[in-house]
């Protein structure tokens, strides 16, 4: 029992310093002042400094990245739910021919790499003056996220009972107005909880982001850009700022993540 | 309230005939009963009914006014359905009052009726909880109350009670069947239990493969069957069923074979017949027009308030008999039973209906 106890212990143990670890030297990293960073006989600095992250934020432009990174998200998830929304309603609700050939389709698009389709859209951005543009890596991570949101609100929208909406056309509402009134509320902590995934989807975004973009880089392209030729502290005190916002938004939505993508815990 | 009357009403899905021509008419404040296997068409004819499944031919009336073609919301109707769908994200009390609300009811009134209707169902204590905090029998009795809340011209019923457990079944089986008395709503109720049907029903149609098989009382679905599969689906145990040969001697009719030969009231114009003996019609003493028949005992159920005992007969075929009381039989014993003459039914066997003697 004991011997049990203890060996479940330690694998708990491993499991969590396997990812802590590199997320713990990361942050200290980011947060030591440069002497000591460079001091070989030091692993912990002898005092914390903000001025990394300070001189990243506002002396190289982080802030206007970060800015472009929120808009970026936020327009790619509000066309990913106004198209996504509607579509993962009808896969889940009504009948009709090549539905599963629909299904899969959707599950096709994430077979092919955002990079390949990054160099041809690069193209045909230029040609629509979408080049640099935010909307145009809008656009790009919208084909990135669309197909996510199709499919987990589909599954969230077919863990809702059909006959709490048929009740209420029943008792006087539209279809519309049922969805309105009595899905959409049900749903919301599922649809909250992939709103936020979409938006950590588009923010960890590099790849399409660097080629779409000179000027109006997305943070993670511009750190890429601009931190990777820097110090290391940089590219740590980078590594922080990317990470943080994500952590954050994981941990206040975790339970609805967990039970979005229908794995239960107790 | 209404009248409801269905004319020739089809639903097919696909190739799949959910509903294959019905007809219906059902008086204002009747209580009627789907009844079928599953699969039978009942309840997309309950959902043809609300609206809430749009139909590929036919018409239904609400007394003179057609609504085939009316959504749900404009048909002033109500539903109870069989996972209740009581709305999780709203109190009792909310739930209740919704149609009123959607209606625009001012508010004190919402206020009066959903006390009304809370009375009424024994749930007052209840209307402040969500819906998660109560039991199936609770919420169950919450789906009534905002079915009813709004005096609706059709009460419609899906199964409400396949999701109890038994005992509260029947007690919701008395209850449901007094309120409906008491409100005097049109209701359409359907279910796959014979009981529930049978108690509940002031008419009861039986269906069968999107065809009514027939409409009628609880006494003449059970007493005059009009086919093979109504007799078969209506009474427990099943009723025997055996495939006899028709005899002549003079103006008098038999159907003979498995050792019975059994007297008919007239010329059922066939070759063969198919006999139909409900198993309580067959007595272990002699009375009044009975025929005599020998059975070798091949296994007993005994329920104490009756037994029912399942027998070979000597010319093969198995005739199952339900004697009232806790009475002894032997397997292998081989005894005399008495089949009541004026309870046996006849039917065609190509056709599979009654034939009328």
């Amino acid at each position: 029992m004991m011997v049990k106890k203890i060996l479940f212990w330690f694998v708990v143990f491993l499991v969590a310093a396997w990812f802590l670890t590199p997320v713990v030297f990361i942050f200290l990293a980011a947060l030591t002042p440069a002497q000591d960073y460079y001091n070989p006989h030091k692993i912990f600095p002898s005092h914390f400094t903000l001025d990394h992250l300070y001189k990243l934020f506002f002396v190289l432009d982080g802030w206007k990245a970060t800015i472009i990174s929120i808009e970026v998200a936020l327009i790619s998830i509000a066309i990913s739910f106004a198209v996504g929304l509607p579509a993962g309603y009808a896969m889940t609700r009504y009948k009709f021919p090549g539905k599963n050939a629909i299904r899969l389709s959707i599950l096709l698009t994430r077979s092919i790499p955002l990079i390949v389709l990054a160099v041809p859209l690069m193209v045909i951005y230029m040609r629509f003056n979408l080049a640099d543009s935010v909307m145009g890596v809008a656009l790009a991570h919208t084909a990135m996220i669309l197909p996510f949101v199709v499919l987990i609100t589909s599954s969230i929208f077919s863990g809702i009972s059909v006959e709490y909406e048929e009740a209420a056309m029943v008792f006087g509402l539209t279809r519309f107005k049922a969805f309105i009134r009595i899905t959409l509320p049900l749903a919301l902590p599922g649809l909250a909880a992939s709103a936020i995934f979409s938006f950590i989807m588009s923010w960890n975004e590099v790849f399409v982001a660097s080629v779409l973009t000179l000027s109006n880089r997305t943070l993670p392209a511009h750190i890429l850009n601009t931190a990777m030729t820097s110090p290391d502290y940089f590219k740590f005190a980078a590594g922080m700022i990317m990470a943080v916002p994500a952590m954050i938004f994981i941990f206040f939505t975790k339970k609805y993540l967990v039970s979005m993508w229908g794995i239960s815990l107790k | 309230m209404a009248r409801v009357k269905i004319e020739n009403l089809k639903k097919y899905f696909g190739k799949v005939k959910a509903l294959d021509g019905i007809d219906l008419e059902i008086e204002d404040g009747e209580f009627v009963v789907l009844l079928g296997p599953s699969g039978c068409g009942k309840t997309t004819l309950l959902r043809s009914i609300s609206g809430l499944e749009k139909v590929t031919e036919g018409k239904v009336f609400f007394d003179d006014q057609e609504v085939t073609n009316l959504p749900p919301k404009d048909r002033n109707i109500s539903m109870v359905f069989q996972s209740y769908a009581v709305w999780p994200h709203m109190k009792v009390a909310d739930n209740i009052g919704y149609p009123l609300k959607i209606k625009k009811y001012p508010k004190d009134e919402i206020e009066k009726r959903v006390k009304w209707a809370a009375e009424l169902l024994n749930i007052s204590e209840l209307l402040d909880r969500y819906p998660a905090q109560l039991s199936g029998g609770q919420r169950q009795r919450v789906a009534v109350a905002r079915a009813i809340v709004l005096e609706p011209r059709v009460l419609l019923m899906d199964e409400p009670l396949s999701n109890l457990d038994a005992l509260l079944r029947v007690k919701m089986r008395s209850e449901l069947k007094k309120l409906q008395e008491r409100l005097g709503v049109t209701t359409i109720y359907v279910t796959h239990d014979q009981v529930e049907a049978m108690t509940m029903g002031d008419r009861i149609a039986v269906m069968k493969d999107g065809k009514l098989q027939q409409f009628g009382t609880a006494s003449e679905i059970y007493h005059t069957p009009a086919n093979i599969f109504v007799a078969g689906f209506v009474g427990s145990p099943q009723m025997n069923f055996f495939r006899m040969r028709v005899s002549s001697e003079g103006t008098k009719y038999f159907a003979v074979g498995f050792g019975m030969k059994i007297p008919l009231k007239g010329d059922p114009r066939k070759d063969q017949v198919v006999m139909g003996i409900r198993p309580e019609h067959i007595y272990d003493q002699a009375s009044g027009s009975t025929q005599e028949v020998e059975a070798e005992v091949y296994f007993v159920e005994k329920l104490m308030s009756e037994t029912i005992v399942h027998t070979n007969l000597p010319e093969g075929g198995r005739l199952v008999v339900k004697i009232p009381g806790d009475v002894s039989f032997q397997e292998g014993q081989k005894t005399k039973f008495y089949i009541d003459l004026d309870k046996v039914h006849v039917f065609d066997p190509e056709t599979e209906e009654r034939i009328k003697l």
